[in-house]
């Protein structure tokens, strides 16, 4: 068995080096679908990934603020962002996941429609965003290229901040 | 460069504890002006401060602490009587010491404060036998101390050792003039039969003195001084001077310093802890449910008691560590009281009771700021003039008490004052002439409830406004503050008696007591502290007045509120008959919440919900259940602000269900509950042909969670009894209990045909019954009649 794991990630490894230059350039980003668009994260910025659990609703919150959850002892809060994004809720089901982001102290859940993967995309390859969501106030980061699609990058400091 | 940070720290954290003292027993000693072990107290501070303070080279500080030290040697070996105006300077003194030793923490350098014109005053006061503010004085420099004057303005650019030098000559030709005086004025027969102890005038004196030698040696210098000294010497001082000292030595306590934060920390484990507790408590309830009788249960009961047990008292014993005497927050307000004595020219004396109780670290740091305001507010309202009170025939003095005492789970601190009471009837007028409250309202306030517009923001009951209160800010702060901390305000007060307040606060922040109650599905914490009593009602018993509902209980009409209108929460459940309303209590003011149930008390651990959730109006946090489940915590305070602005709904019937036209058969949609694969399948077989639109679940739970999700409009369903998790008969309890589903027919098939089943049946709500085997006609039939199937779509 490790064998066999040796050989898929030196496989991995190699397909790495020679798709990829210099890791310096490199993002690596975790890529994510929410309706019919994809959009991705640095990794880093990802504390975990988990299947839905419960959560208690928190009274007074916009809608797209499902509640609170309980992740080992720490009351973390729910934003769902299809609701966010403007879109209808839609139920959960098997390949919903809760995101859960973190950038310094700040820590929240966001639930997503389904995973896709995790990517590496060089600098290059992402291009700023579109002028017209451009700015300060926008949630978007920059639009990266892949061979056959695009995803949109998303700041996770503006996913962490409070807006209401 | 670390050490000299270690030992600063060190020093810092020494002196300040040191002066914390210093204020108080400053004060005390002002009424006290001979208690040697006093003096010696305060001496030793000023004493350790300038000892470490040249270590350290803060020359301002030390120079400061240094005359200090000179006045107070004087006062320590008798040479000089402590009285109002001496201890104005010497006050100053401190304030400077505290303001240089501030400034140290910040900059670590002792730059930047002025203490010049301090140190002369300090001087004069430890130079002339008492003779401080003789008119002469007055105009500070010029006259009588023109050497010292001169001597003392170029300190700063003098070095240290010619200071010191100065001043050791300056001090020598001082002590040699005293002697001079008090010879003579012994030689004049004026001083009492013995002769005052030799050491006087010897700066090596021994510190510790026999106390009843006290009075005896400072009545020589004494008795020349009253004239020159002030010009109406205090009658009472002079009364309360000849009580005998009465302090006792210190208990040196054996302590360790820790890092506020890893208590803390040490809080935060606990807290987990508690956690897991609840989460055992409920497991071992429920395995014993269902384990009944089992020997193993005993085993397993004793140790989860012995973890509940060892748990609380862990718990206990952190909190412990984390508490303070309060003692350290009633010590400043000697000294406030002795300002303000003189700021409002009123006669006022505090005592102090119950300094030792213990209340937890973060408590004790909020409830300084609402004590402030409620002593000043005392004082400045509450205590008449002397005059008036004499008039009154109340002694000319008025008394402020400040005690503290534990009661139950919770501290009391309660402030009484001896001075004119609140006037119910004044406070009405003035809030309805300020528009806080109408006249109607007014006309209906208890007298307690008048006194509680104090608290309310802009109100002030002073005609003047002067710079110790009446800025119409500071009760309504002390109201917020201890709300903050979940404490209650109560309020008593009599005309010309006095006024007495109670804050009752809860002796911890971290880990509180709280009620769990249940509204339609969701559960919310209660802190205890904030609940007075909770009481069943029917609905009948609520009435409406002006949109608002209201409970009359006992002799009291009690405004209520749905927690559900508060919280916006969904109704799918129906309402029951019956209602439980807690009464929550909060400063001085009361509300009825209406829940659907009480789950229970509950020890809970407050959760932050993180910097994205801060601040939700009505929750204060979140705690972790036994269950892992996540519960609010209702913030009592903005509850009761948010239920003014609440109209009543929730005890309304709403009827308004939303049935469509079916205009196709595949519009109905029928469940089919039942554990077994091949009787859905036989039951689907049945209804396929009508071409109804078909649901399966495998037991209750399954089919409970359909309904719950609210994804389809179900017309009718076909419960098995017999079933895994939940069967039959529970389930259809379950349903009857949600609004939405009160009407939906529910068919059992079964295989059990007894009577007494089919009694049961009926109680829980079902309507038809249907015995195993079946034909597939009479199936279908049953069911076109339950859902009113139309012919048409046949």
């Amino acid at each position: 068995m490790s064998d066999k794991l040796k050989e898929i990630i030196n496989n991995q490894n190699k397909k790495d080096n020679l798709s990829i230059s210099h890791s310096d350039d490199v993002v690596q980003l975790v890529g994510f679908v929410i309706g019919e668009e994809e959009y991705a994260v640095p990794i880093l910025s990802i504390q975990e990934i988990i299947k839905p659990i419960e959560w208690t609703r928190v009274p007074q919150t916009p809608a797209y603020i499902l509640g609170v959850f309980n992740l080992r002892g720490s009351v973390i809060p729910l934003i769902d962002l299809r609701v966010k994004f403007g879109l209808k809720a839609k139920k959960h089901n098997d390949e919903t996941r809760f995101f859960v982001l973190k950038q310094g102290n700040e820590v929240a859940g966001f639930v997503i429609d389904r995973l896709t993967m995790a990517l590496r995309i060089k600098k290059s390859d992402i291009g700023a965003a579109p002028d017209t969501v451009a700015g300060d106030d926008s949630m978007i980061d920059g639009v990266g290229k892949q061979e056959d699609r695009i995803l949109t990058i998303l700041k996770v400091n503006k996913l962490l901040e409070r807006d209401f | 460069m670390d050490e000299f940070q270690e030992i600063l720290q060190d020093f810092l954290v020494e002196s300040f504890e040191l002066i914390e003292q210093l204020d108080q027993d400053l004060v005390e000693l002002e009424s006290r002006p001979k208690d040697l072990e006093l003096l010696n107290g305060i001496f030793r501070v000023a004493h350790t401060v300038k000892g470490a303070s040249s270590f350290l080279n803060f020359d301002v500080l030390t120079h400061l602490t240094h005359h200090m030290e000179d006045v107070l040697n004087k006062a320590r070996h008798g040479d000089l009587i402590i009285d109002a105006n001496v201890m104005d300077v010497i006050l100053e003194s401190i304030d400077l010491m505290k303001a240089l030793l501030v400034t140290i923490r910040d900059t670590s350098s002792d730059a930047g404060i002025e203490v010049g014109e301090c140190v002369i005053k300090l001087d004069k006061v430890s130079g002339g036998t008492g003779d401080v503010e003789t008119p002469v004085s007055v105009i500070p420099p010029v006259i009588e101390d023109t050497a010292v004057e001169e001597e003392e303005l170029d300190y700063d650019n003098m070095s240290d050792d010619d200071v010191e030098a100065e001043i050791e000559r300056l001090l020598a030709e001082r002590q040699s003039q005293d002697k001079a005086k008090r010879a003579a004025k012994i030689a004049a027969g004026e001083s009492v039969p013995e002769a005052p102890p030799e050491p006087i005038d010897e700066d090596e004196k021994p510190k510790e003195e026999p106390e009843q030698e006290a009075p005896v040696k400072a009545e020589p210098v004494k008795a020349p001084t009253p004239a020159p000294v002030t010009p109406e010497p205090v009658k009472d001082e002079d009364a309360k001077a000849a009580a005998p000292a009465s302090r006792t030595p210190a208990i040196v306590e054996q302590t360790i310093r820790v890092d506020v934060k890893r208590l803390d920390h040490l809080m935060n484990l606990i807290g987990e802890l508690v956690l897991a507790k609840n989460r055992l408590i409920k497991i071992n309830d429920d395995v014993e449910e269902r384990y009944e009788g089992e020997e193993f249960l005993e085993e397993l009961n004793q140790v989860v008691s012995i973890v509940s047990l060892v748990t609380t008292d862990l718990q206990i014993a952190v909190m412990k560590t984390r508490m303070l005497p309060i003692g350290k927050v009633f010590n400043k307000f000697p000294r406030m009281i002795r300002d303000l004595t003189r700021e409002l020219n009123k006669k006022m004396e505090l005592e102090l009771a119950g300094e030792d109780t213990e209340l937890d670290k973060s408590i004790v740091e909020e409830i300084g700021d609402p004590l402030v305001h409620i002593i000043r507010n005392s004082c400045d309202h509450g205590i008449e003039m002397p005059a008036v009170r004499l008039a009154a025939g109340k002694p000319e003095t008025g008394t402020i008490t400040l005690k503290a005492y534990n009661e139950g789970n919770a501290i009391v601190i309660q402030i009484d004052d001896d001075g004119k009471g609140l006037d119910a009837e004044m406070l009405k007028n003035k809030s309805v002439e300020k528009g806080i409250i109408t006249e109607k309202e007014a006309d209906l306030m208890s007298d307690k409830e008048a006194f509680a517009l104090i608290f309310k923001p802009g109100f002030s009951t002073a005609a003047a406004v002067t710079s110790v209160s009446g800025r119409g800010v500071g009760m309504d702060v002390v109201k917020t503050n201890i709300e903050k901390l979940n404490g209650i305000i109560d309020i008593e007060s009599e005309i010309g008696k006095g006024t007495s307040l109670k804050l009752k606060i809860p002796l911890t922040l971290a880990i509180i007591q709280a009620l769990l109650v249940g509204v339609q599905e969701e559960h919310y914490a209660i802190p205890l502290a904030s609940v007075l009593e909770t009481v069943r009602i029917s609905k009948d018993e609520i009435y409406s007045v002006e949109n608002r509902s209201v409970l009359r209980l006992r002799d009291e009409v009690l405004s209520l509120v749905h927690i559900g209108d508060i919280f916006e929460v969904e109704r799918i459940l129906d309402s029951s008959e019956y209602a439980y309303v807690v009464v929550l209590g909060l400063g001085s003011s009361k509300l009825g919440l209406i829940v659907d149930s009480l789950v229970g008390q509950e020890e809970i651990v407050i959760k932050s919900m993180g910097d994205y959730l801060a601040g939700i109006e009505g929750i204060a946090g979140a705690t972790i259940r036994g269950d892992g489940g996540v519960t609010l915590i209702v913030d009592v305070a903005a509850l009761m602000h948010m239920a003014k602005g609440v109209k009543s709904t929730s005890m309304i019937e709403d009827n308004s269900s939303s049935t469509k036209e079916k205009t196709k058969a595949s519009d109905y949609t029928v469940m089919i509950v039942d554990d077994s694969k091949t009787d859905r399948m036989i039951m689907r077989k049945a209804l396929e042909p009508l071409g109804l639109t078909l649901i399966d679940a495998s037991d209750g739970q399954e089919a409970l969670s359909i309904l719950k999700q609210g994804d389809h409009n179900f017309d009718a369903m076909l419960v098995d009894i017999e079933m895994p998790r939940m069967d039959g008969y529970s389930l259809a309890t379950e349903i009857k209990k949600y609004n939405r589903y009160k009407n939906l027919p529910l068919i059992a098939v079964t295989s059990r045909t007894g009577k007494s089943d089919r009694m049961r049946g009926v109680e829980s709500g079902m309507v038809e019954y249907i015995t195993k085997p079946y034909s597939a006609d009479y199936l279908s039939s049953v069911v076109q009649r339950n859902v009113n199937f139309k012919s048409e779509f046949l």
